[in-house]
C-alpha cells in the first residue's frame, strides 16, 4: 500500500511495558482529533507483563476501515516480539520500518528502514527511557503528516493526552528526530467533512448500549476478552443504585441475573466461551421459565481455554443449539462498532418484549479494537420494549404461561401484589403448575418456539451489500463481515457480487432465505474449523449447487489476501 | 396462630412418599411461620433446587420458583439484591447444598444478604431412588454396618455442613428436626427475621430410603440447647457447666463438630451481629 490510498495502516510491536498500546491509542486520538477515522485491533498474548504487545491502527481519511494485510510504517521496540505477530503486522518491500536495534538476521528488513535510538532520546531529556514510545509517537505524527499545531495543542488541553503532556520533552526529542533523519513523509488525504466524534471498543459499545437500554443489574465473573463490559457497566450501576455482582462463577453469574431478572430488573451478563458452557444450564432454566435474559458472549479461540486473547466464531452451535432438550432463543451476532451498541439495546429488548434468552455473539476483534467514529448511533434514541404485563383483569385466575394468540404471556414480576405465582424447571401448565401431560406439555413448546417466529420477519437485521441483482452472493456474520467487505471493495467487486451479513442469526431471518434463493452461486465465510454458520444454513435452506465455503479455525482475522481468490472466483 | 390454616396453601398436591419429613417443613412454613409473621403472599419469595424437598414451592401460595439442582441460592440472591424488600426463602436438600451446589454456598455466606437458606438434610438422594448423599452417615463411623436400603453403600466419610456453615461464618445458623415443627417454626421464624445470612438445618427422615432406626439413633441422642443453658458435650460437667451461648463461635463450632448420629445439636448455633439493609 501506498501514501495515494486514502488510509495508512501502522503496526507497533514491542514486550508488555513497552508501551506499545498507549503510543496506538494516542496517535489514534491525536488523529482523531484531526479527522481521520481508524480502527486499532491490539494482539496480546497470555503473559501478565513482559510478553509480546502490538497494535495495527488503520488510518482513514473517509470511515474506520478495516486495516490493511501488510503494513506502511511498523514501529518495533523488541524484534523477538515482533516474531510472535508477524503474521498480523506484515511487511513488505515498501514498509517503512523505524526500530531500535537492527534485527540481526531474524527478518530482512525493507529498504526504507530506520534505526533509531528512541530510548537514548527519551533518557536524554527524562534520565528515563520509559518515554521512548513518545518519542516514537512523535515521529509517527510527523510521518502521516498531523498537524503539528493542532497536536501541540490537543497535547496542552485534553484530558486524555493528559500523559502527553507530562512527557512533552520526550514528544518534543521525537519531533528533533525525526527532523534530523531522512524518513520519507506518508502524508494521509485531508479528512472527509464528518470527523470521528468518539473512540470506543466493541465492549465498551456494549456496556453503554447495556446502560442506556436501562438494565439494573450486572453480574459477572472475570474472563478474557469480556471483562470490560464488566467493569465499565460497574460505576454506572452502582452509582445509580442498580445491582453490580463479581460472581463466584458463571453458573451463578447466570443464575443471579435470573433472580433479578423475575424481579422484574432488567439484567445483563457478559461472558466468554468458557463461561458460557457453565451458563449453559441456567439457559435451559430461562427458557422454560421464560425468564428475560441476555447473555453477552465474547468469542475466543477455543475449544476449552484455546486462545483467550484471540479472536474466533467457533461459539455458534452452542449459542443456537446448546444444552439439552429443546430450548429455542434468539442469537445476535454485530459486525461492526455500530452493532456492537445497537444490537446490546435490540437483545434486551428481544429478551424483554418475547421472554427469552437471547445470546448476542461478540468476538475478541470486534470486542477489543478501539474505533474512531461518528457517534451518530451513540445519539440516537433507541426503542426500548417493556415486558408485557398483567392487568386488573388477569389477577382473579392469574396465570403466568397463559396462552395468548402471539404466545407471549402478562409477566408479573415477582413481588408485584396479587399475582403470586410458582414457576418451575419442569414442564408446566399455564398456570405454573409443574404438568407431565403429553398435550399440555406439547402446547408448551409450541408456545416457546411460536413467541419467537416474528423474529425471522424482521429485515432489518440482514445487513445487505454489493448488487443487488447479482446471482453471486457472500454470507459472513461477525467481524470476519468486514475484513469480507473490504476485500469486496478493494477488488473492485462490489457491483459484481452481493453480501448478507445477517445480524439476526436465530431464528433465521426470512431475509437471508430470500438471498440465498436469489443466488446462482454462494459463498460463505466464517472463522471456525467446522463450518458452522454454513451447516446451519444448510438446515434450514436448500443452498445452490455451487455452494463455497472458507472456514478455518482463529486466532487472527481474516486477510484480504486469504478471501482474494475465493472472491475473485466468485465474481468470475 | 392458625387462624387461616391453609391460607398459605396451594392446591397442588404434594408428590411426597407418606411418612416424608418434608410434610412437617410444610407445616410449619404454611401453617405457623408465614401467618406467625404475617407476610404478604406477594412479599414472599420461595426458591428451590431439584429434590424432594425442592417441591415446596409449588404448595405454597406465594411467589415460588422451583429451579436447578444446586442453584437455587444463586437465584435467590439475585432476587434479593433486586427486589431488597421480598422475603427470600431457599429451600434444598442436603445434596443441593452440600454437593452439586457447594461451591456457591460459602460465597452466599460472605455477601450475607438477609436471605434464609432451608437445607432439609434426609442423609439420601432419595428423588433419585436412594444414592448416597454427601451426609449419608459412613458405615465407618458407626458401631456395625449401618441399616439402610442404599444400594450402594457409603464409603468417603460424612460432608458436615453444620461446621462448614460455621467456619465460613454464617449470620444465623441452627439445627432442627422436621418431625419438631413447633421447635422447626421457632428457629425458622427466627432465621426470616434475622437480618443476614441464615442457615438452618433440618434433620429429616426418610422413610422410603432409610429404615426406621436411622432417624430414630438421630432423635434419640438429640440434645435441645437453650441459652443459658448447660450443653450436652463431655467437656461440660456439673462443677464447670458450659452453658449455651449462641455469639460463641467457638462453642457452635464444637457443637457442629458431633457427629449428627451420635449427639445432634438442636436450636440456635451462632447468631451473628446483624446487617443493616
Amino acid at each position: 500500500m501506498s501514501n495515494t490510498s486514502r488510509s495508512l495502516t501502522i503496526g507497533i510491536a514491542g514486550a508488555g511495558g513497552d508501551g506499545v498500546i498507549i503510543a496506538g491509542s494516542f496517535l489514534q486520538r491525536l488523529s482523531a482529533l484531526q479527522g481521520y477515522y481508524s480502527q486499532m485491533p491490539r494482539y496480546y498474548g497470555a503473559q501478565i507483563r513482559g510478553g509480546g504487545s502490538a497494535v495495527k491502527l488503520s488510518l482513514d481519511a473517509d470511515a474506520a476501515s478495516f486495516p490493511g494485510d501488510s503494513l506502511d510504517v511498523l514501529v518495533c521496540f523488541d524484534w523477538e516480539r515482533y516474531l510472535e505477530v508477524k503474521h498480523e503486522l506484515a511487511l513488505t518491500p515498501e514498509t517503512i520500518v523505524l526500530c531500535e536495534q537492527d534485527p540481526e538476521g531474524q527478518i530482512e528488513l525493507p529498504r526504507g528502514s530506520f534505526v533509531l535510538d528512541f530510548s537514548g532520546a527519551s533518557r536524554s531529556v527524562s534520565g528515563s527511557t520509559r518515554g521512548k514510545n513518545v518519542v516514537a509517537l512523535a515521529i509517527l505524527t510527523r510521518i502521516t503528516g498531523l498537524r503539528g499545531d493542532l497536536v501541540k495543542k490537543a497535547i496542552e488541553e485534553d484530558e486524555e493526552l493528559v500523559l502527553l503532556k507530562h512527557n512533552l520533552p520526550a514528544f518534543e526529542a521525537g519531533e528533533q528526530l525525526h527532523s534530523q533523519s531522512s524518513i520519507p513523509a506518508l502524508h494521509l488525504p485531508p479528512p472527509a467533512n464528518a470527523s470521528p466524534r468518539v473512540i470506543l471498543s466493541g465492549n465498551s459499545a456494549t456496556a453503554q448500549a447495556a446502560l442506556r437500554a436501562g438494565i439494573k443489574a450486572f453480574f459477572g465473573y472475570p474472563i478474557t476478552p469480556a471483562s470490560e463490559i464488566m467493569k465499565e457497566v460497574y460505576q454506572d450501576l452502582i452509582y445509580d443504585s442498580g445491582v453490580f455482582l463479581q460472581a463466584e462463577d458463571e453458573i451463578a453469574a447466570a443464575g443471579l441475573t435470573i433472580g433479578a431478572s423475575v424481579t422484574g430488573a432488567k439484567s445483563l451478563t457478559a461472558t466468554s466461551g468458557p463461561g458460557f458452557d457453565l451458563m449453559t444450564e441456567m439457559m435451559g432454566l430461562a427458557t422454560i421459565s421464560e425468564t428475560p435474559m441476555v447473555i453477552v458472549d465474547v468469542q475466543r479461540g477455543g475449544p476449552s481455554t484455546g486462545i483467550p486473547s484471540g479472536t474466533e466464531q467457533s461459539d455458534l452451535d452452542h449459542a443456537i443449539y446448546g444444552g439439552h432438550g429443546d430450548a429455542p432463543r434468539t442469537v445476535l451476532a454485530p459486525f461492526d462498532i455500530e452493532g456492537c451498541y445497537r444490537l446490546t439495546i435490540e437483545s434486551l429488548n428481544i429478551a424483554e418484549g418475547h421472554q427469552c434468552v437471547v445470546i448476542l455473539l461478540s468476538d475478541q476483534w470486534l470486542a477489543q479494537t478501539l474505533v474512531a467514529t461518528s457517534d451518530t448511533f451513540l445519539r440516537d434514541d433507541p426503542v426500548i420494549w417493556d415486558r408485557k404485563r398483567p392487568g386488573p383483569e388477569d389477577a382473579a385466575d392469574y396465570l403466568r404461561y397463559k396462552l395468548t394468540d402471539d404466545f407471549i404471556s402478562p409477566m408479573a414480576n415477582v413481588g408485584d401484589e396479587g399475582f403470586s405465582y410458582r414457576t418451575s424447571g419442569l414442564s408446566h401448565d399455564e398456570k405454573g403448575r409443574p404438568a407431565f401431560d403429553s398435550g399440555v406439555n406439547q402446547s408448551m413448546h409450541d408456545k416457546r418456539w411460536r413467541k419467537l417466529a416474528p423474529l425471522a420477519e424482521r429485515d432489518e437485521l440482514v445487513r445487505l451489500f454489493g448488487n443487488e441483482s447479482s446471482s453471486r452472493g457472500v454470507i459472513a456474520w461477525g467481524s470476519t463481515a468486514q475484513a469480507v467487505l473490504e476485500t469486496i471493495r478493494d477488488l473492485g467487486l462490489y457491483d459484481k457480487v452481493k453480501l448478507a451479513v445477517p445480524e439476526l442469526v436465530f431464528p433465521l431471518p426470512h431475509a437471508v432465505r430470500r438471498f440465498v434463493e436469489s443466488t446462482e452461486k454462494l459463498l460463505v465465510v466464517e472463522m471456525n474449523h467446522s463450518g458452522q454458520f454454513y451447516h446451519y444454513l444448510r438446515s434450514r435452506v436448500d443452498l445452490p449447487k455451487d455452494t463455497r465455503l472458507v472456514a478455518r479455525a482463529g486466532s487472527r482475522p481474516f486477510s484480504r489476501q486469504e478471501l482474494g481468490d475465493p472472491m475473485l472466483e466468485l465474481a468470475a | 396462630m392458625t387462624a387461616k390454616t391453609d391460607e398459605y396453601r396451594t392446591g397442588v398436591r404434594p408428590i411426597w412418599c407418606p411418612g416424608c419429613g418434608n410434610f412437617g417443613l410444610l407445616n410449619a412454613l404454611t401453617k405457623r411461620v408465614l401467618p406467625t409473621l404475617g407476610i404478604a403472599k406477594h412479599k414472599a419469595f420461595v426458591v428451590s433446587g431439584i429434590g424432594c424437598s425442592s417441591r415446596v414451592p409449588a404448595y405454597i401460595d406465594t411467589y415460588g420458583f422451583n429451579t436447578l439442582h444446586g442453584r437455587a441460592v444463586v437465584i435467590a440472591q439475585g432476587a434479593k439484591l433486586a427486589r431488597p424488600e421480598l422475603t427470600v426463602i431457599v429451600i434444598g436438600g442436603d445434596g443441593d447444598f452440600f454437593s452439586i451446589g457447594t461451591g456457591h454456598f460459602p460465597h452466599a455466606v460472605r455477601r450475607n444478604l438477609d436471605i434464609t437458606c432451608i437445607m432439609v438434610n434426609n442423609f439420601v438422594y432419595s428423588m433419585t431412588k436412594g444414592q448416597t448423599s454427601p451426609t449419608t452417615p459412613h458405615m465407618e463411623t458407626q458401631k456395625g454396618l449401618l441399616p439402610n436400603e442404599h444400594f450402594y453403600p457409603p464409603v468417603d466419610s460424612m460432608l458436615d455442613m453444620l461446621s462448614y456453615s460455621v467456619s465460613t461464618q454464617s449470620s444465623f445458623i441452627a439445627q432442627g428436626l422436621s418431625t419438631d415443627v413447633a421447635h422447626l417454626d421457632s428457629l425458622i421464624r427466627e432465621g426470616i427475621s434475622h437480618k443476614g445470612f441464615s442457615f438452618i438445618s433440618v434433620l429429616t427422615p426418610c422413610p422410603t430410603f432409610h429404615t426406621e432406626e436411622v432417624f430414630d439413633t438421630i432423635k434419640r441422642n438429640a440434645s435441645y440447647l437453650v441459652e443459658g443453658e448447660p450443653v450436652s458435650l463431655p467437656e461440660s460437667s456439673k462443677d464447670k457447666p458450659w452453658l449455651h451461648d449462641p455469639s460463641d463461635v467457638t462453642l457452635a463450632l464444637r457443637l457442629a463438630e458431633d457427629p449428627v448420629m451420635e449427639r445432634a445439636h438442636l436450636g440456635v448455633f451462632f447468631r451473628g451481629t446483624e446487617r443493616e439493609f
